[in-house]
């Protein structure tokens, strides 16, 4: 199995006085393409820093990061930003939908930065929507639609462009549980489909329960690390 | 492009997100627009007012002397030397120019005035009373009596003059004055009018004769004169066209010198000079004033923006992408500012232009540079100070975007996310 992340020896140290903080303290992992993990731990405990150094929107202190055979902690900014765009999608714990862009253009936002054609990206989009309940509600702001159509706006926005990892932080936190289930069912679904690998920052039990991986930190180490056997999409 | 399009639908639909102060910054960048505008329209009209004032009272646009006549002002010393020149000839030679537009002659002497017990020492003037109107207003600036005839002995004094002379109209006046021959002229001559052009320094000492009636007292034949006046289109030609018409006579057998009222005057050029270079310094005030609150609205546009920017980020927009959507939102603004600023500027610009503003019931006139102003706001425009001004309030929306801009590509996307 293909290497989609790998990290070695990753420390993130924060300045601050008395003493830095050490969010993350030489985690070495590897997450194989196309798996479903969940990383859990308390508040403070580095996942959400894991996270975004992982997909290069903050630089380690020390270590090494691999997405794909990229080593990505020298790349400039500019570099980062293109290899996210072809390869990371982003879904956040609150959505952070573009509130100048309607639903549709807030999905269709990679493919605009691609290149793609409109007629190209309206199809892509309006499959999508289709596929995860959202048509009917393209032209909506996002003000105009309830925290699991944004939700599920922002993940259409992430798996548009088909990137190899998609790196979501909390993405049912500020969802019911029904809004919740609904959104994994997409998320496995696509994982599924399009052998799109998925890491998650989760507090949420329903997330690790349907999670292959699970890895827990602690202090920014990594406290435990388990693979589990069942994936279920719910009916 | 894609991206430039979205860029664009993105600064658009942001300056609309916070119409109150999207309005507000574009009403100060128009009001700006207005201010530097009208403040180059005012200042442009008192310079105008001050050349035409400078220049149409006595002066002229153009002068053209015996090229040895000044500074001395030698009576002697006149176009064509002592033979003189055939005037007819030599005025239409002059007049034949395309942007001249009337011409006329003068001759200058210095002499004695008596009346009664009093004497006053007087620089004497001749001429031309049909001419002379088309060139200047002097004539024009009679408060009693009639202009002149000539051939009729007739004097025009200054109000000032008139009561050191203790003078009033139909008195016979002797005047005295040395003749180009080596004699003293002297003659009588009748008060017919009195003139108050508000310069002191002509009310006091100058006065009026006819051509002939002077050239006569000082011994002059007719061909002889100090002095052709010129009347241009536009005073600010003046050099351009005191040039082009120094090489047309340039050819013709009398050495003549050609001056424009920036040689003649040159204080009062100068002080149009400084008017115009303040213009300069006045609308970089006003539209840096504009910048600064054009920076601070954008500055704080983009601090409210940082988390969407940071999220921008993350989608795979390059940190210039990031900049380009402030950029051009300050384009936006500068043309939503620009057109506001077109449509209250111009009507009232028109208005004002037609409509000078009368103050001489709260503030009497003054000389300035030897020029009289009256005090009336008049406002002058061209198409250069309005797209000047547009090309000023354009920069600024795009100058005043720029450091929000660079701010918001140095936006850190995790710390962003984190807010």
């Amino acid at each position: 199995m293909k290497t989609a992340v790998r990290t070695t020896n990753l420390w993130k140290i924060y300045p601050q006085e008395p003493d830095p903080v050490e969010a993350v303290q030489g985690i070495s992992t590897e997450i194989e393409t196309g798996d479903f993990v969940a990383m859990a731990g308390p508040s403070g405990s580095g996942k959400t820093t894991m996270l975004n150094m992982i997909g290069g929107l903050t630089r380690p202190s020390r270590g090494q990061i691999w997405i794909g055979d990229r080593e990505i902690t020298e790349m400039s900014d500019k570099d980062l930003a293109q290899l996210r765009l072809e390869r990371i999608g982003f879904v956040f714990q609150s959505y952070n939908l573009l509130p100048v862009l309607t639903a549709l253009e807030n999905a269709e936002f990679t493919l605009l930065l691609s290149g793609i054609p409109k007629d190209e990206r309206r199809k892509k989009v309006l499959e999508l929507f289709n596929k995860i309940g959202l048509s009917g509600l393209e032209d909506r702001k996002p003000g105009k639609l309830s925290g699991g159509q944004q939700q599920r706006v922002a993940v259409a926005r992430a798996v548009v462009a088909n990137p190899a990892l998609i790196l979501a932080d909390e993405p049912t936190a500020n969802l019911d549980s029904k809004a919740s289930a609904d959104l994994l069912d997409v998320m496995e679904r696509l994982n599924q489909d399009h052998g799109t690998t998925f890491l998650f920052s989760t507090h949420d039990p329903r997330v690790m329960e349907r999670s292959r991986r699970l890895i827990t930190l602690v202090d920014g180490q990594i406290e435990s690390d388990e693979r589990r056997n069942h994936l279920s999409v719910s009916p | 492009m894609g991206h430039e399009r979205l860029w664009w639908r993105v600064a658009w639909r942001n300056l609309w997100r916070n119409r109150l102060r999207t309005l507000i910054t574009a009403s100060g960048l128009a009001f700006g627009y207005l201010g530097a505008v009208l403040v180059v329209g005012v200042s442009d009209g008192m310079m105008v007012e001050l050349i035409e004032n400078g220049t149409r009272l006595m002066l002229g646009e153009v002068q053209v002397h015996s090229e040895d006549y000044l500074p001395e002002r030698n009576m002697h010393h006149t176009i064509g030397g002592y033979e003189g020149t055939d005037l007819e000839i030599f005025i239409n030679r002059i007049t034949s120019q395309e942007e001249v537009s009337a011409a006329a002659p003068r001759v200058y002497g210095g002499g004695l005035l008596s009346s009664g017990e009093e004497t006053q020492a007087a620089l004497l003037m001749g001429v031309d009373p049909d001419r002379e109107p088309r060139v200047t207003t002097l004539l024009s600036r009679l408060v009693s009596g009639r202009t002149l005839v000539a051939g009729a002995n007739e004097i025009l004094v200054g109000d000032e003059m008139a009561e050191q002379l203790g003078a009033v109209l139909g008195d016979e006046i002797v005047v005295v004055a040395p003749s180009s021959d080596g004699s003293l002229g002297n003659d009588l001559f009748t008060l017919v009018g009195i003139l108050d052009t508000g310069i002191p320094a002509i009310d006091q000492n100058y006065t009026l004769l006819a051509l002939p009636d002077l050239q006569f007292l000082m011994a002059m034949g007719p061909p002889r004169i100090h002095e052709v006046v010129i009347t241009v289109g536009n005073a600010k030609d003046s050099p351009r066209i005191a040039g082009a018409l120094r090489e047309f006579l340039s050819d013709s057998e009398l050495p003549v010198q050609v001056s424009s009222w920036t040689d003649l005057r040159p204080e009062l050029a100068e002080m149009v000079s400084l008017m115009d270079a303040s213009h300069f310094i006045i609308v970089i005030v006003i539209f840096g004033m504009a910048a600064f609150g054009v920076a601070n609205t954008m500055l704080i546009g983009t601090f409210e923006r940082r988390r969407e920017f940071a999220v921008m980020r993350a989608l795979g927009t390059a940190p210039i992408g990031i900049g380009r959507t402030v950029v051009y939102e300050g384009i936006v603004l500068g043309l939503i500012s620009l057109i506001a600023g077109a449509l209250i500027t111009w009507p009232i610009l028109v208005w004002w232009h037609n409509s000078p503003i009368d103050l001489t019931t709260v503030i009497s006139g003054f000389s300035v540079a030897g020029a009289q102003w009256r005090p009336v706001l008049r406002v002058e425009y061209s198409v250069q100070a309005p797209i000047v001004a547009a090309l000023g309030l354009f920069l600024t929306s795009i100058l005043a975007a720029m450091y929000p801009a660079w701010k918001a590509t140095r936006v850190p996307p995790a710390d962003a996310l984190a807010d």
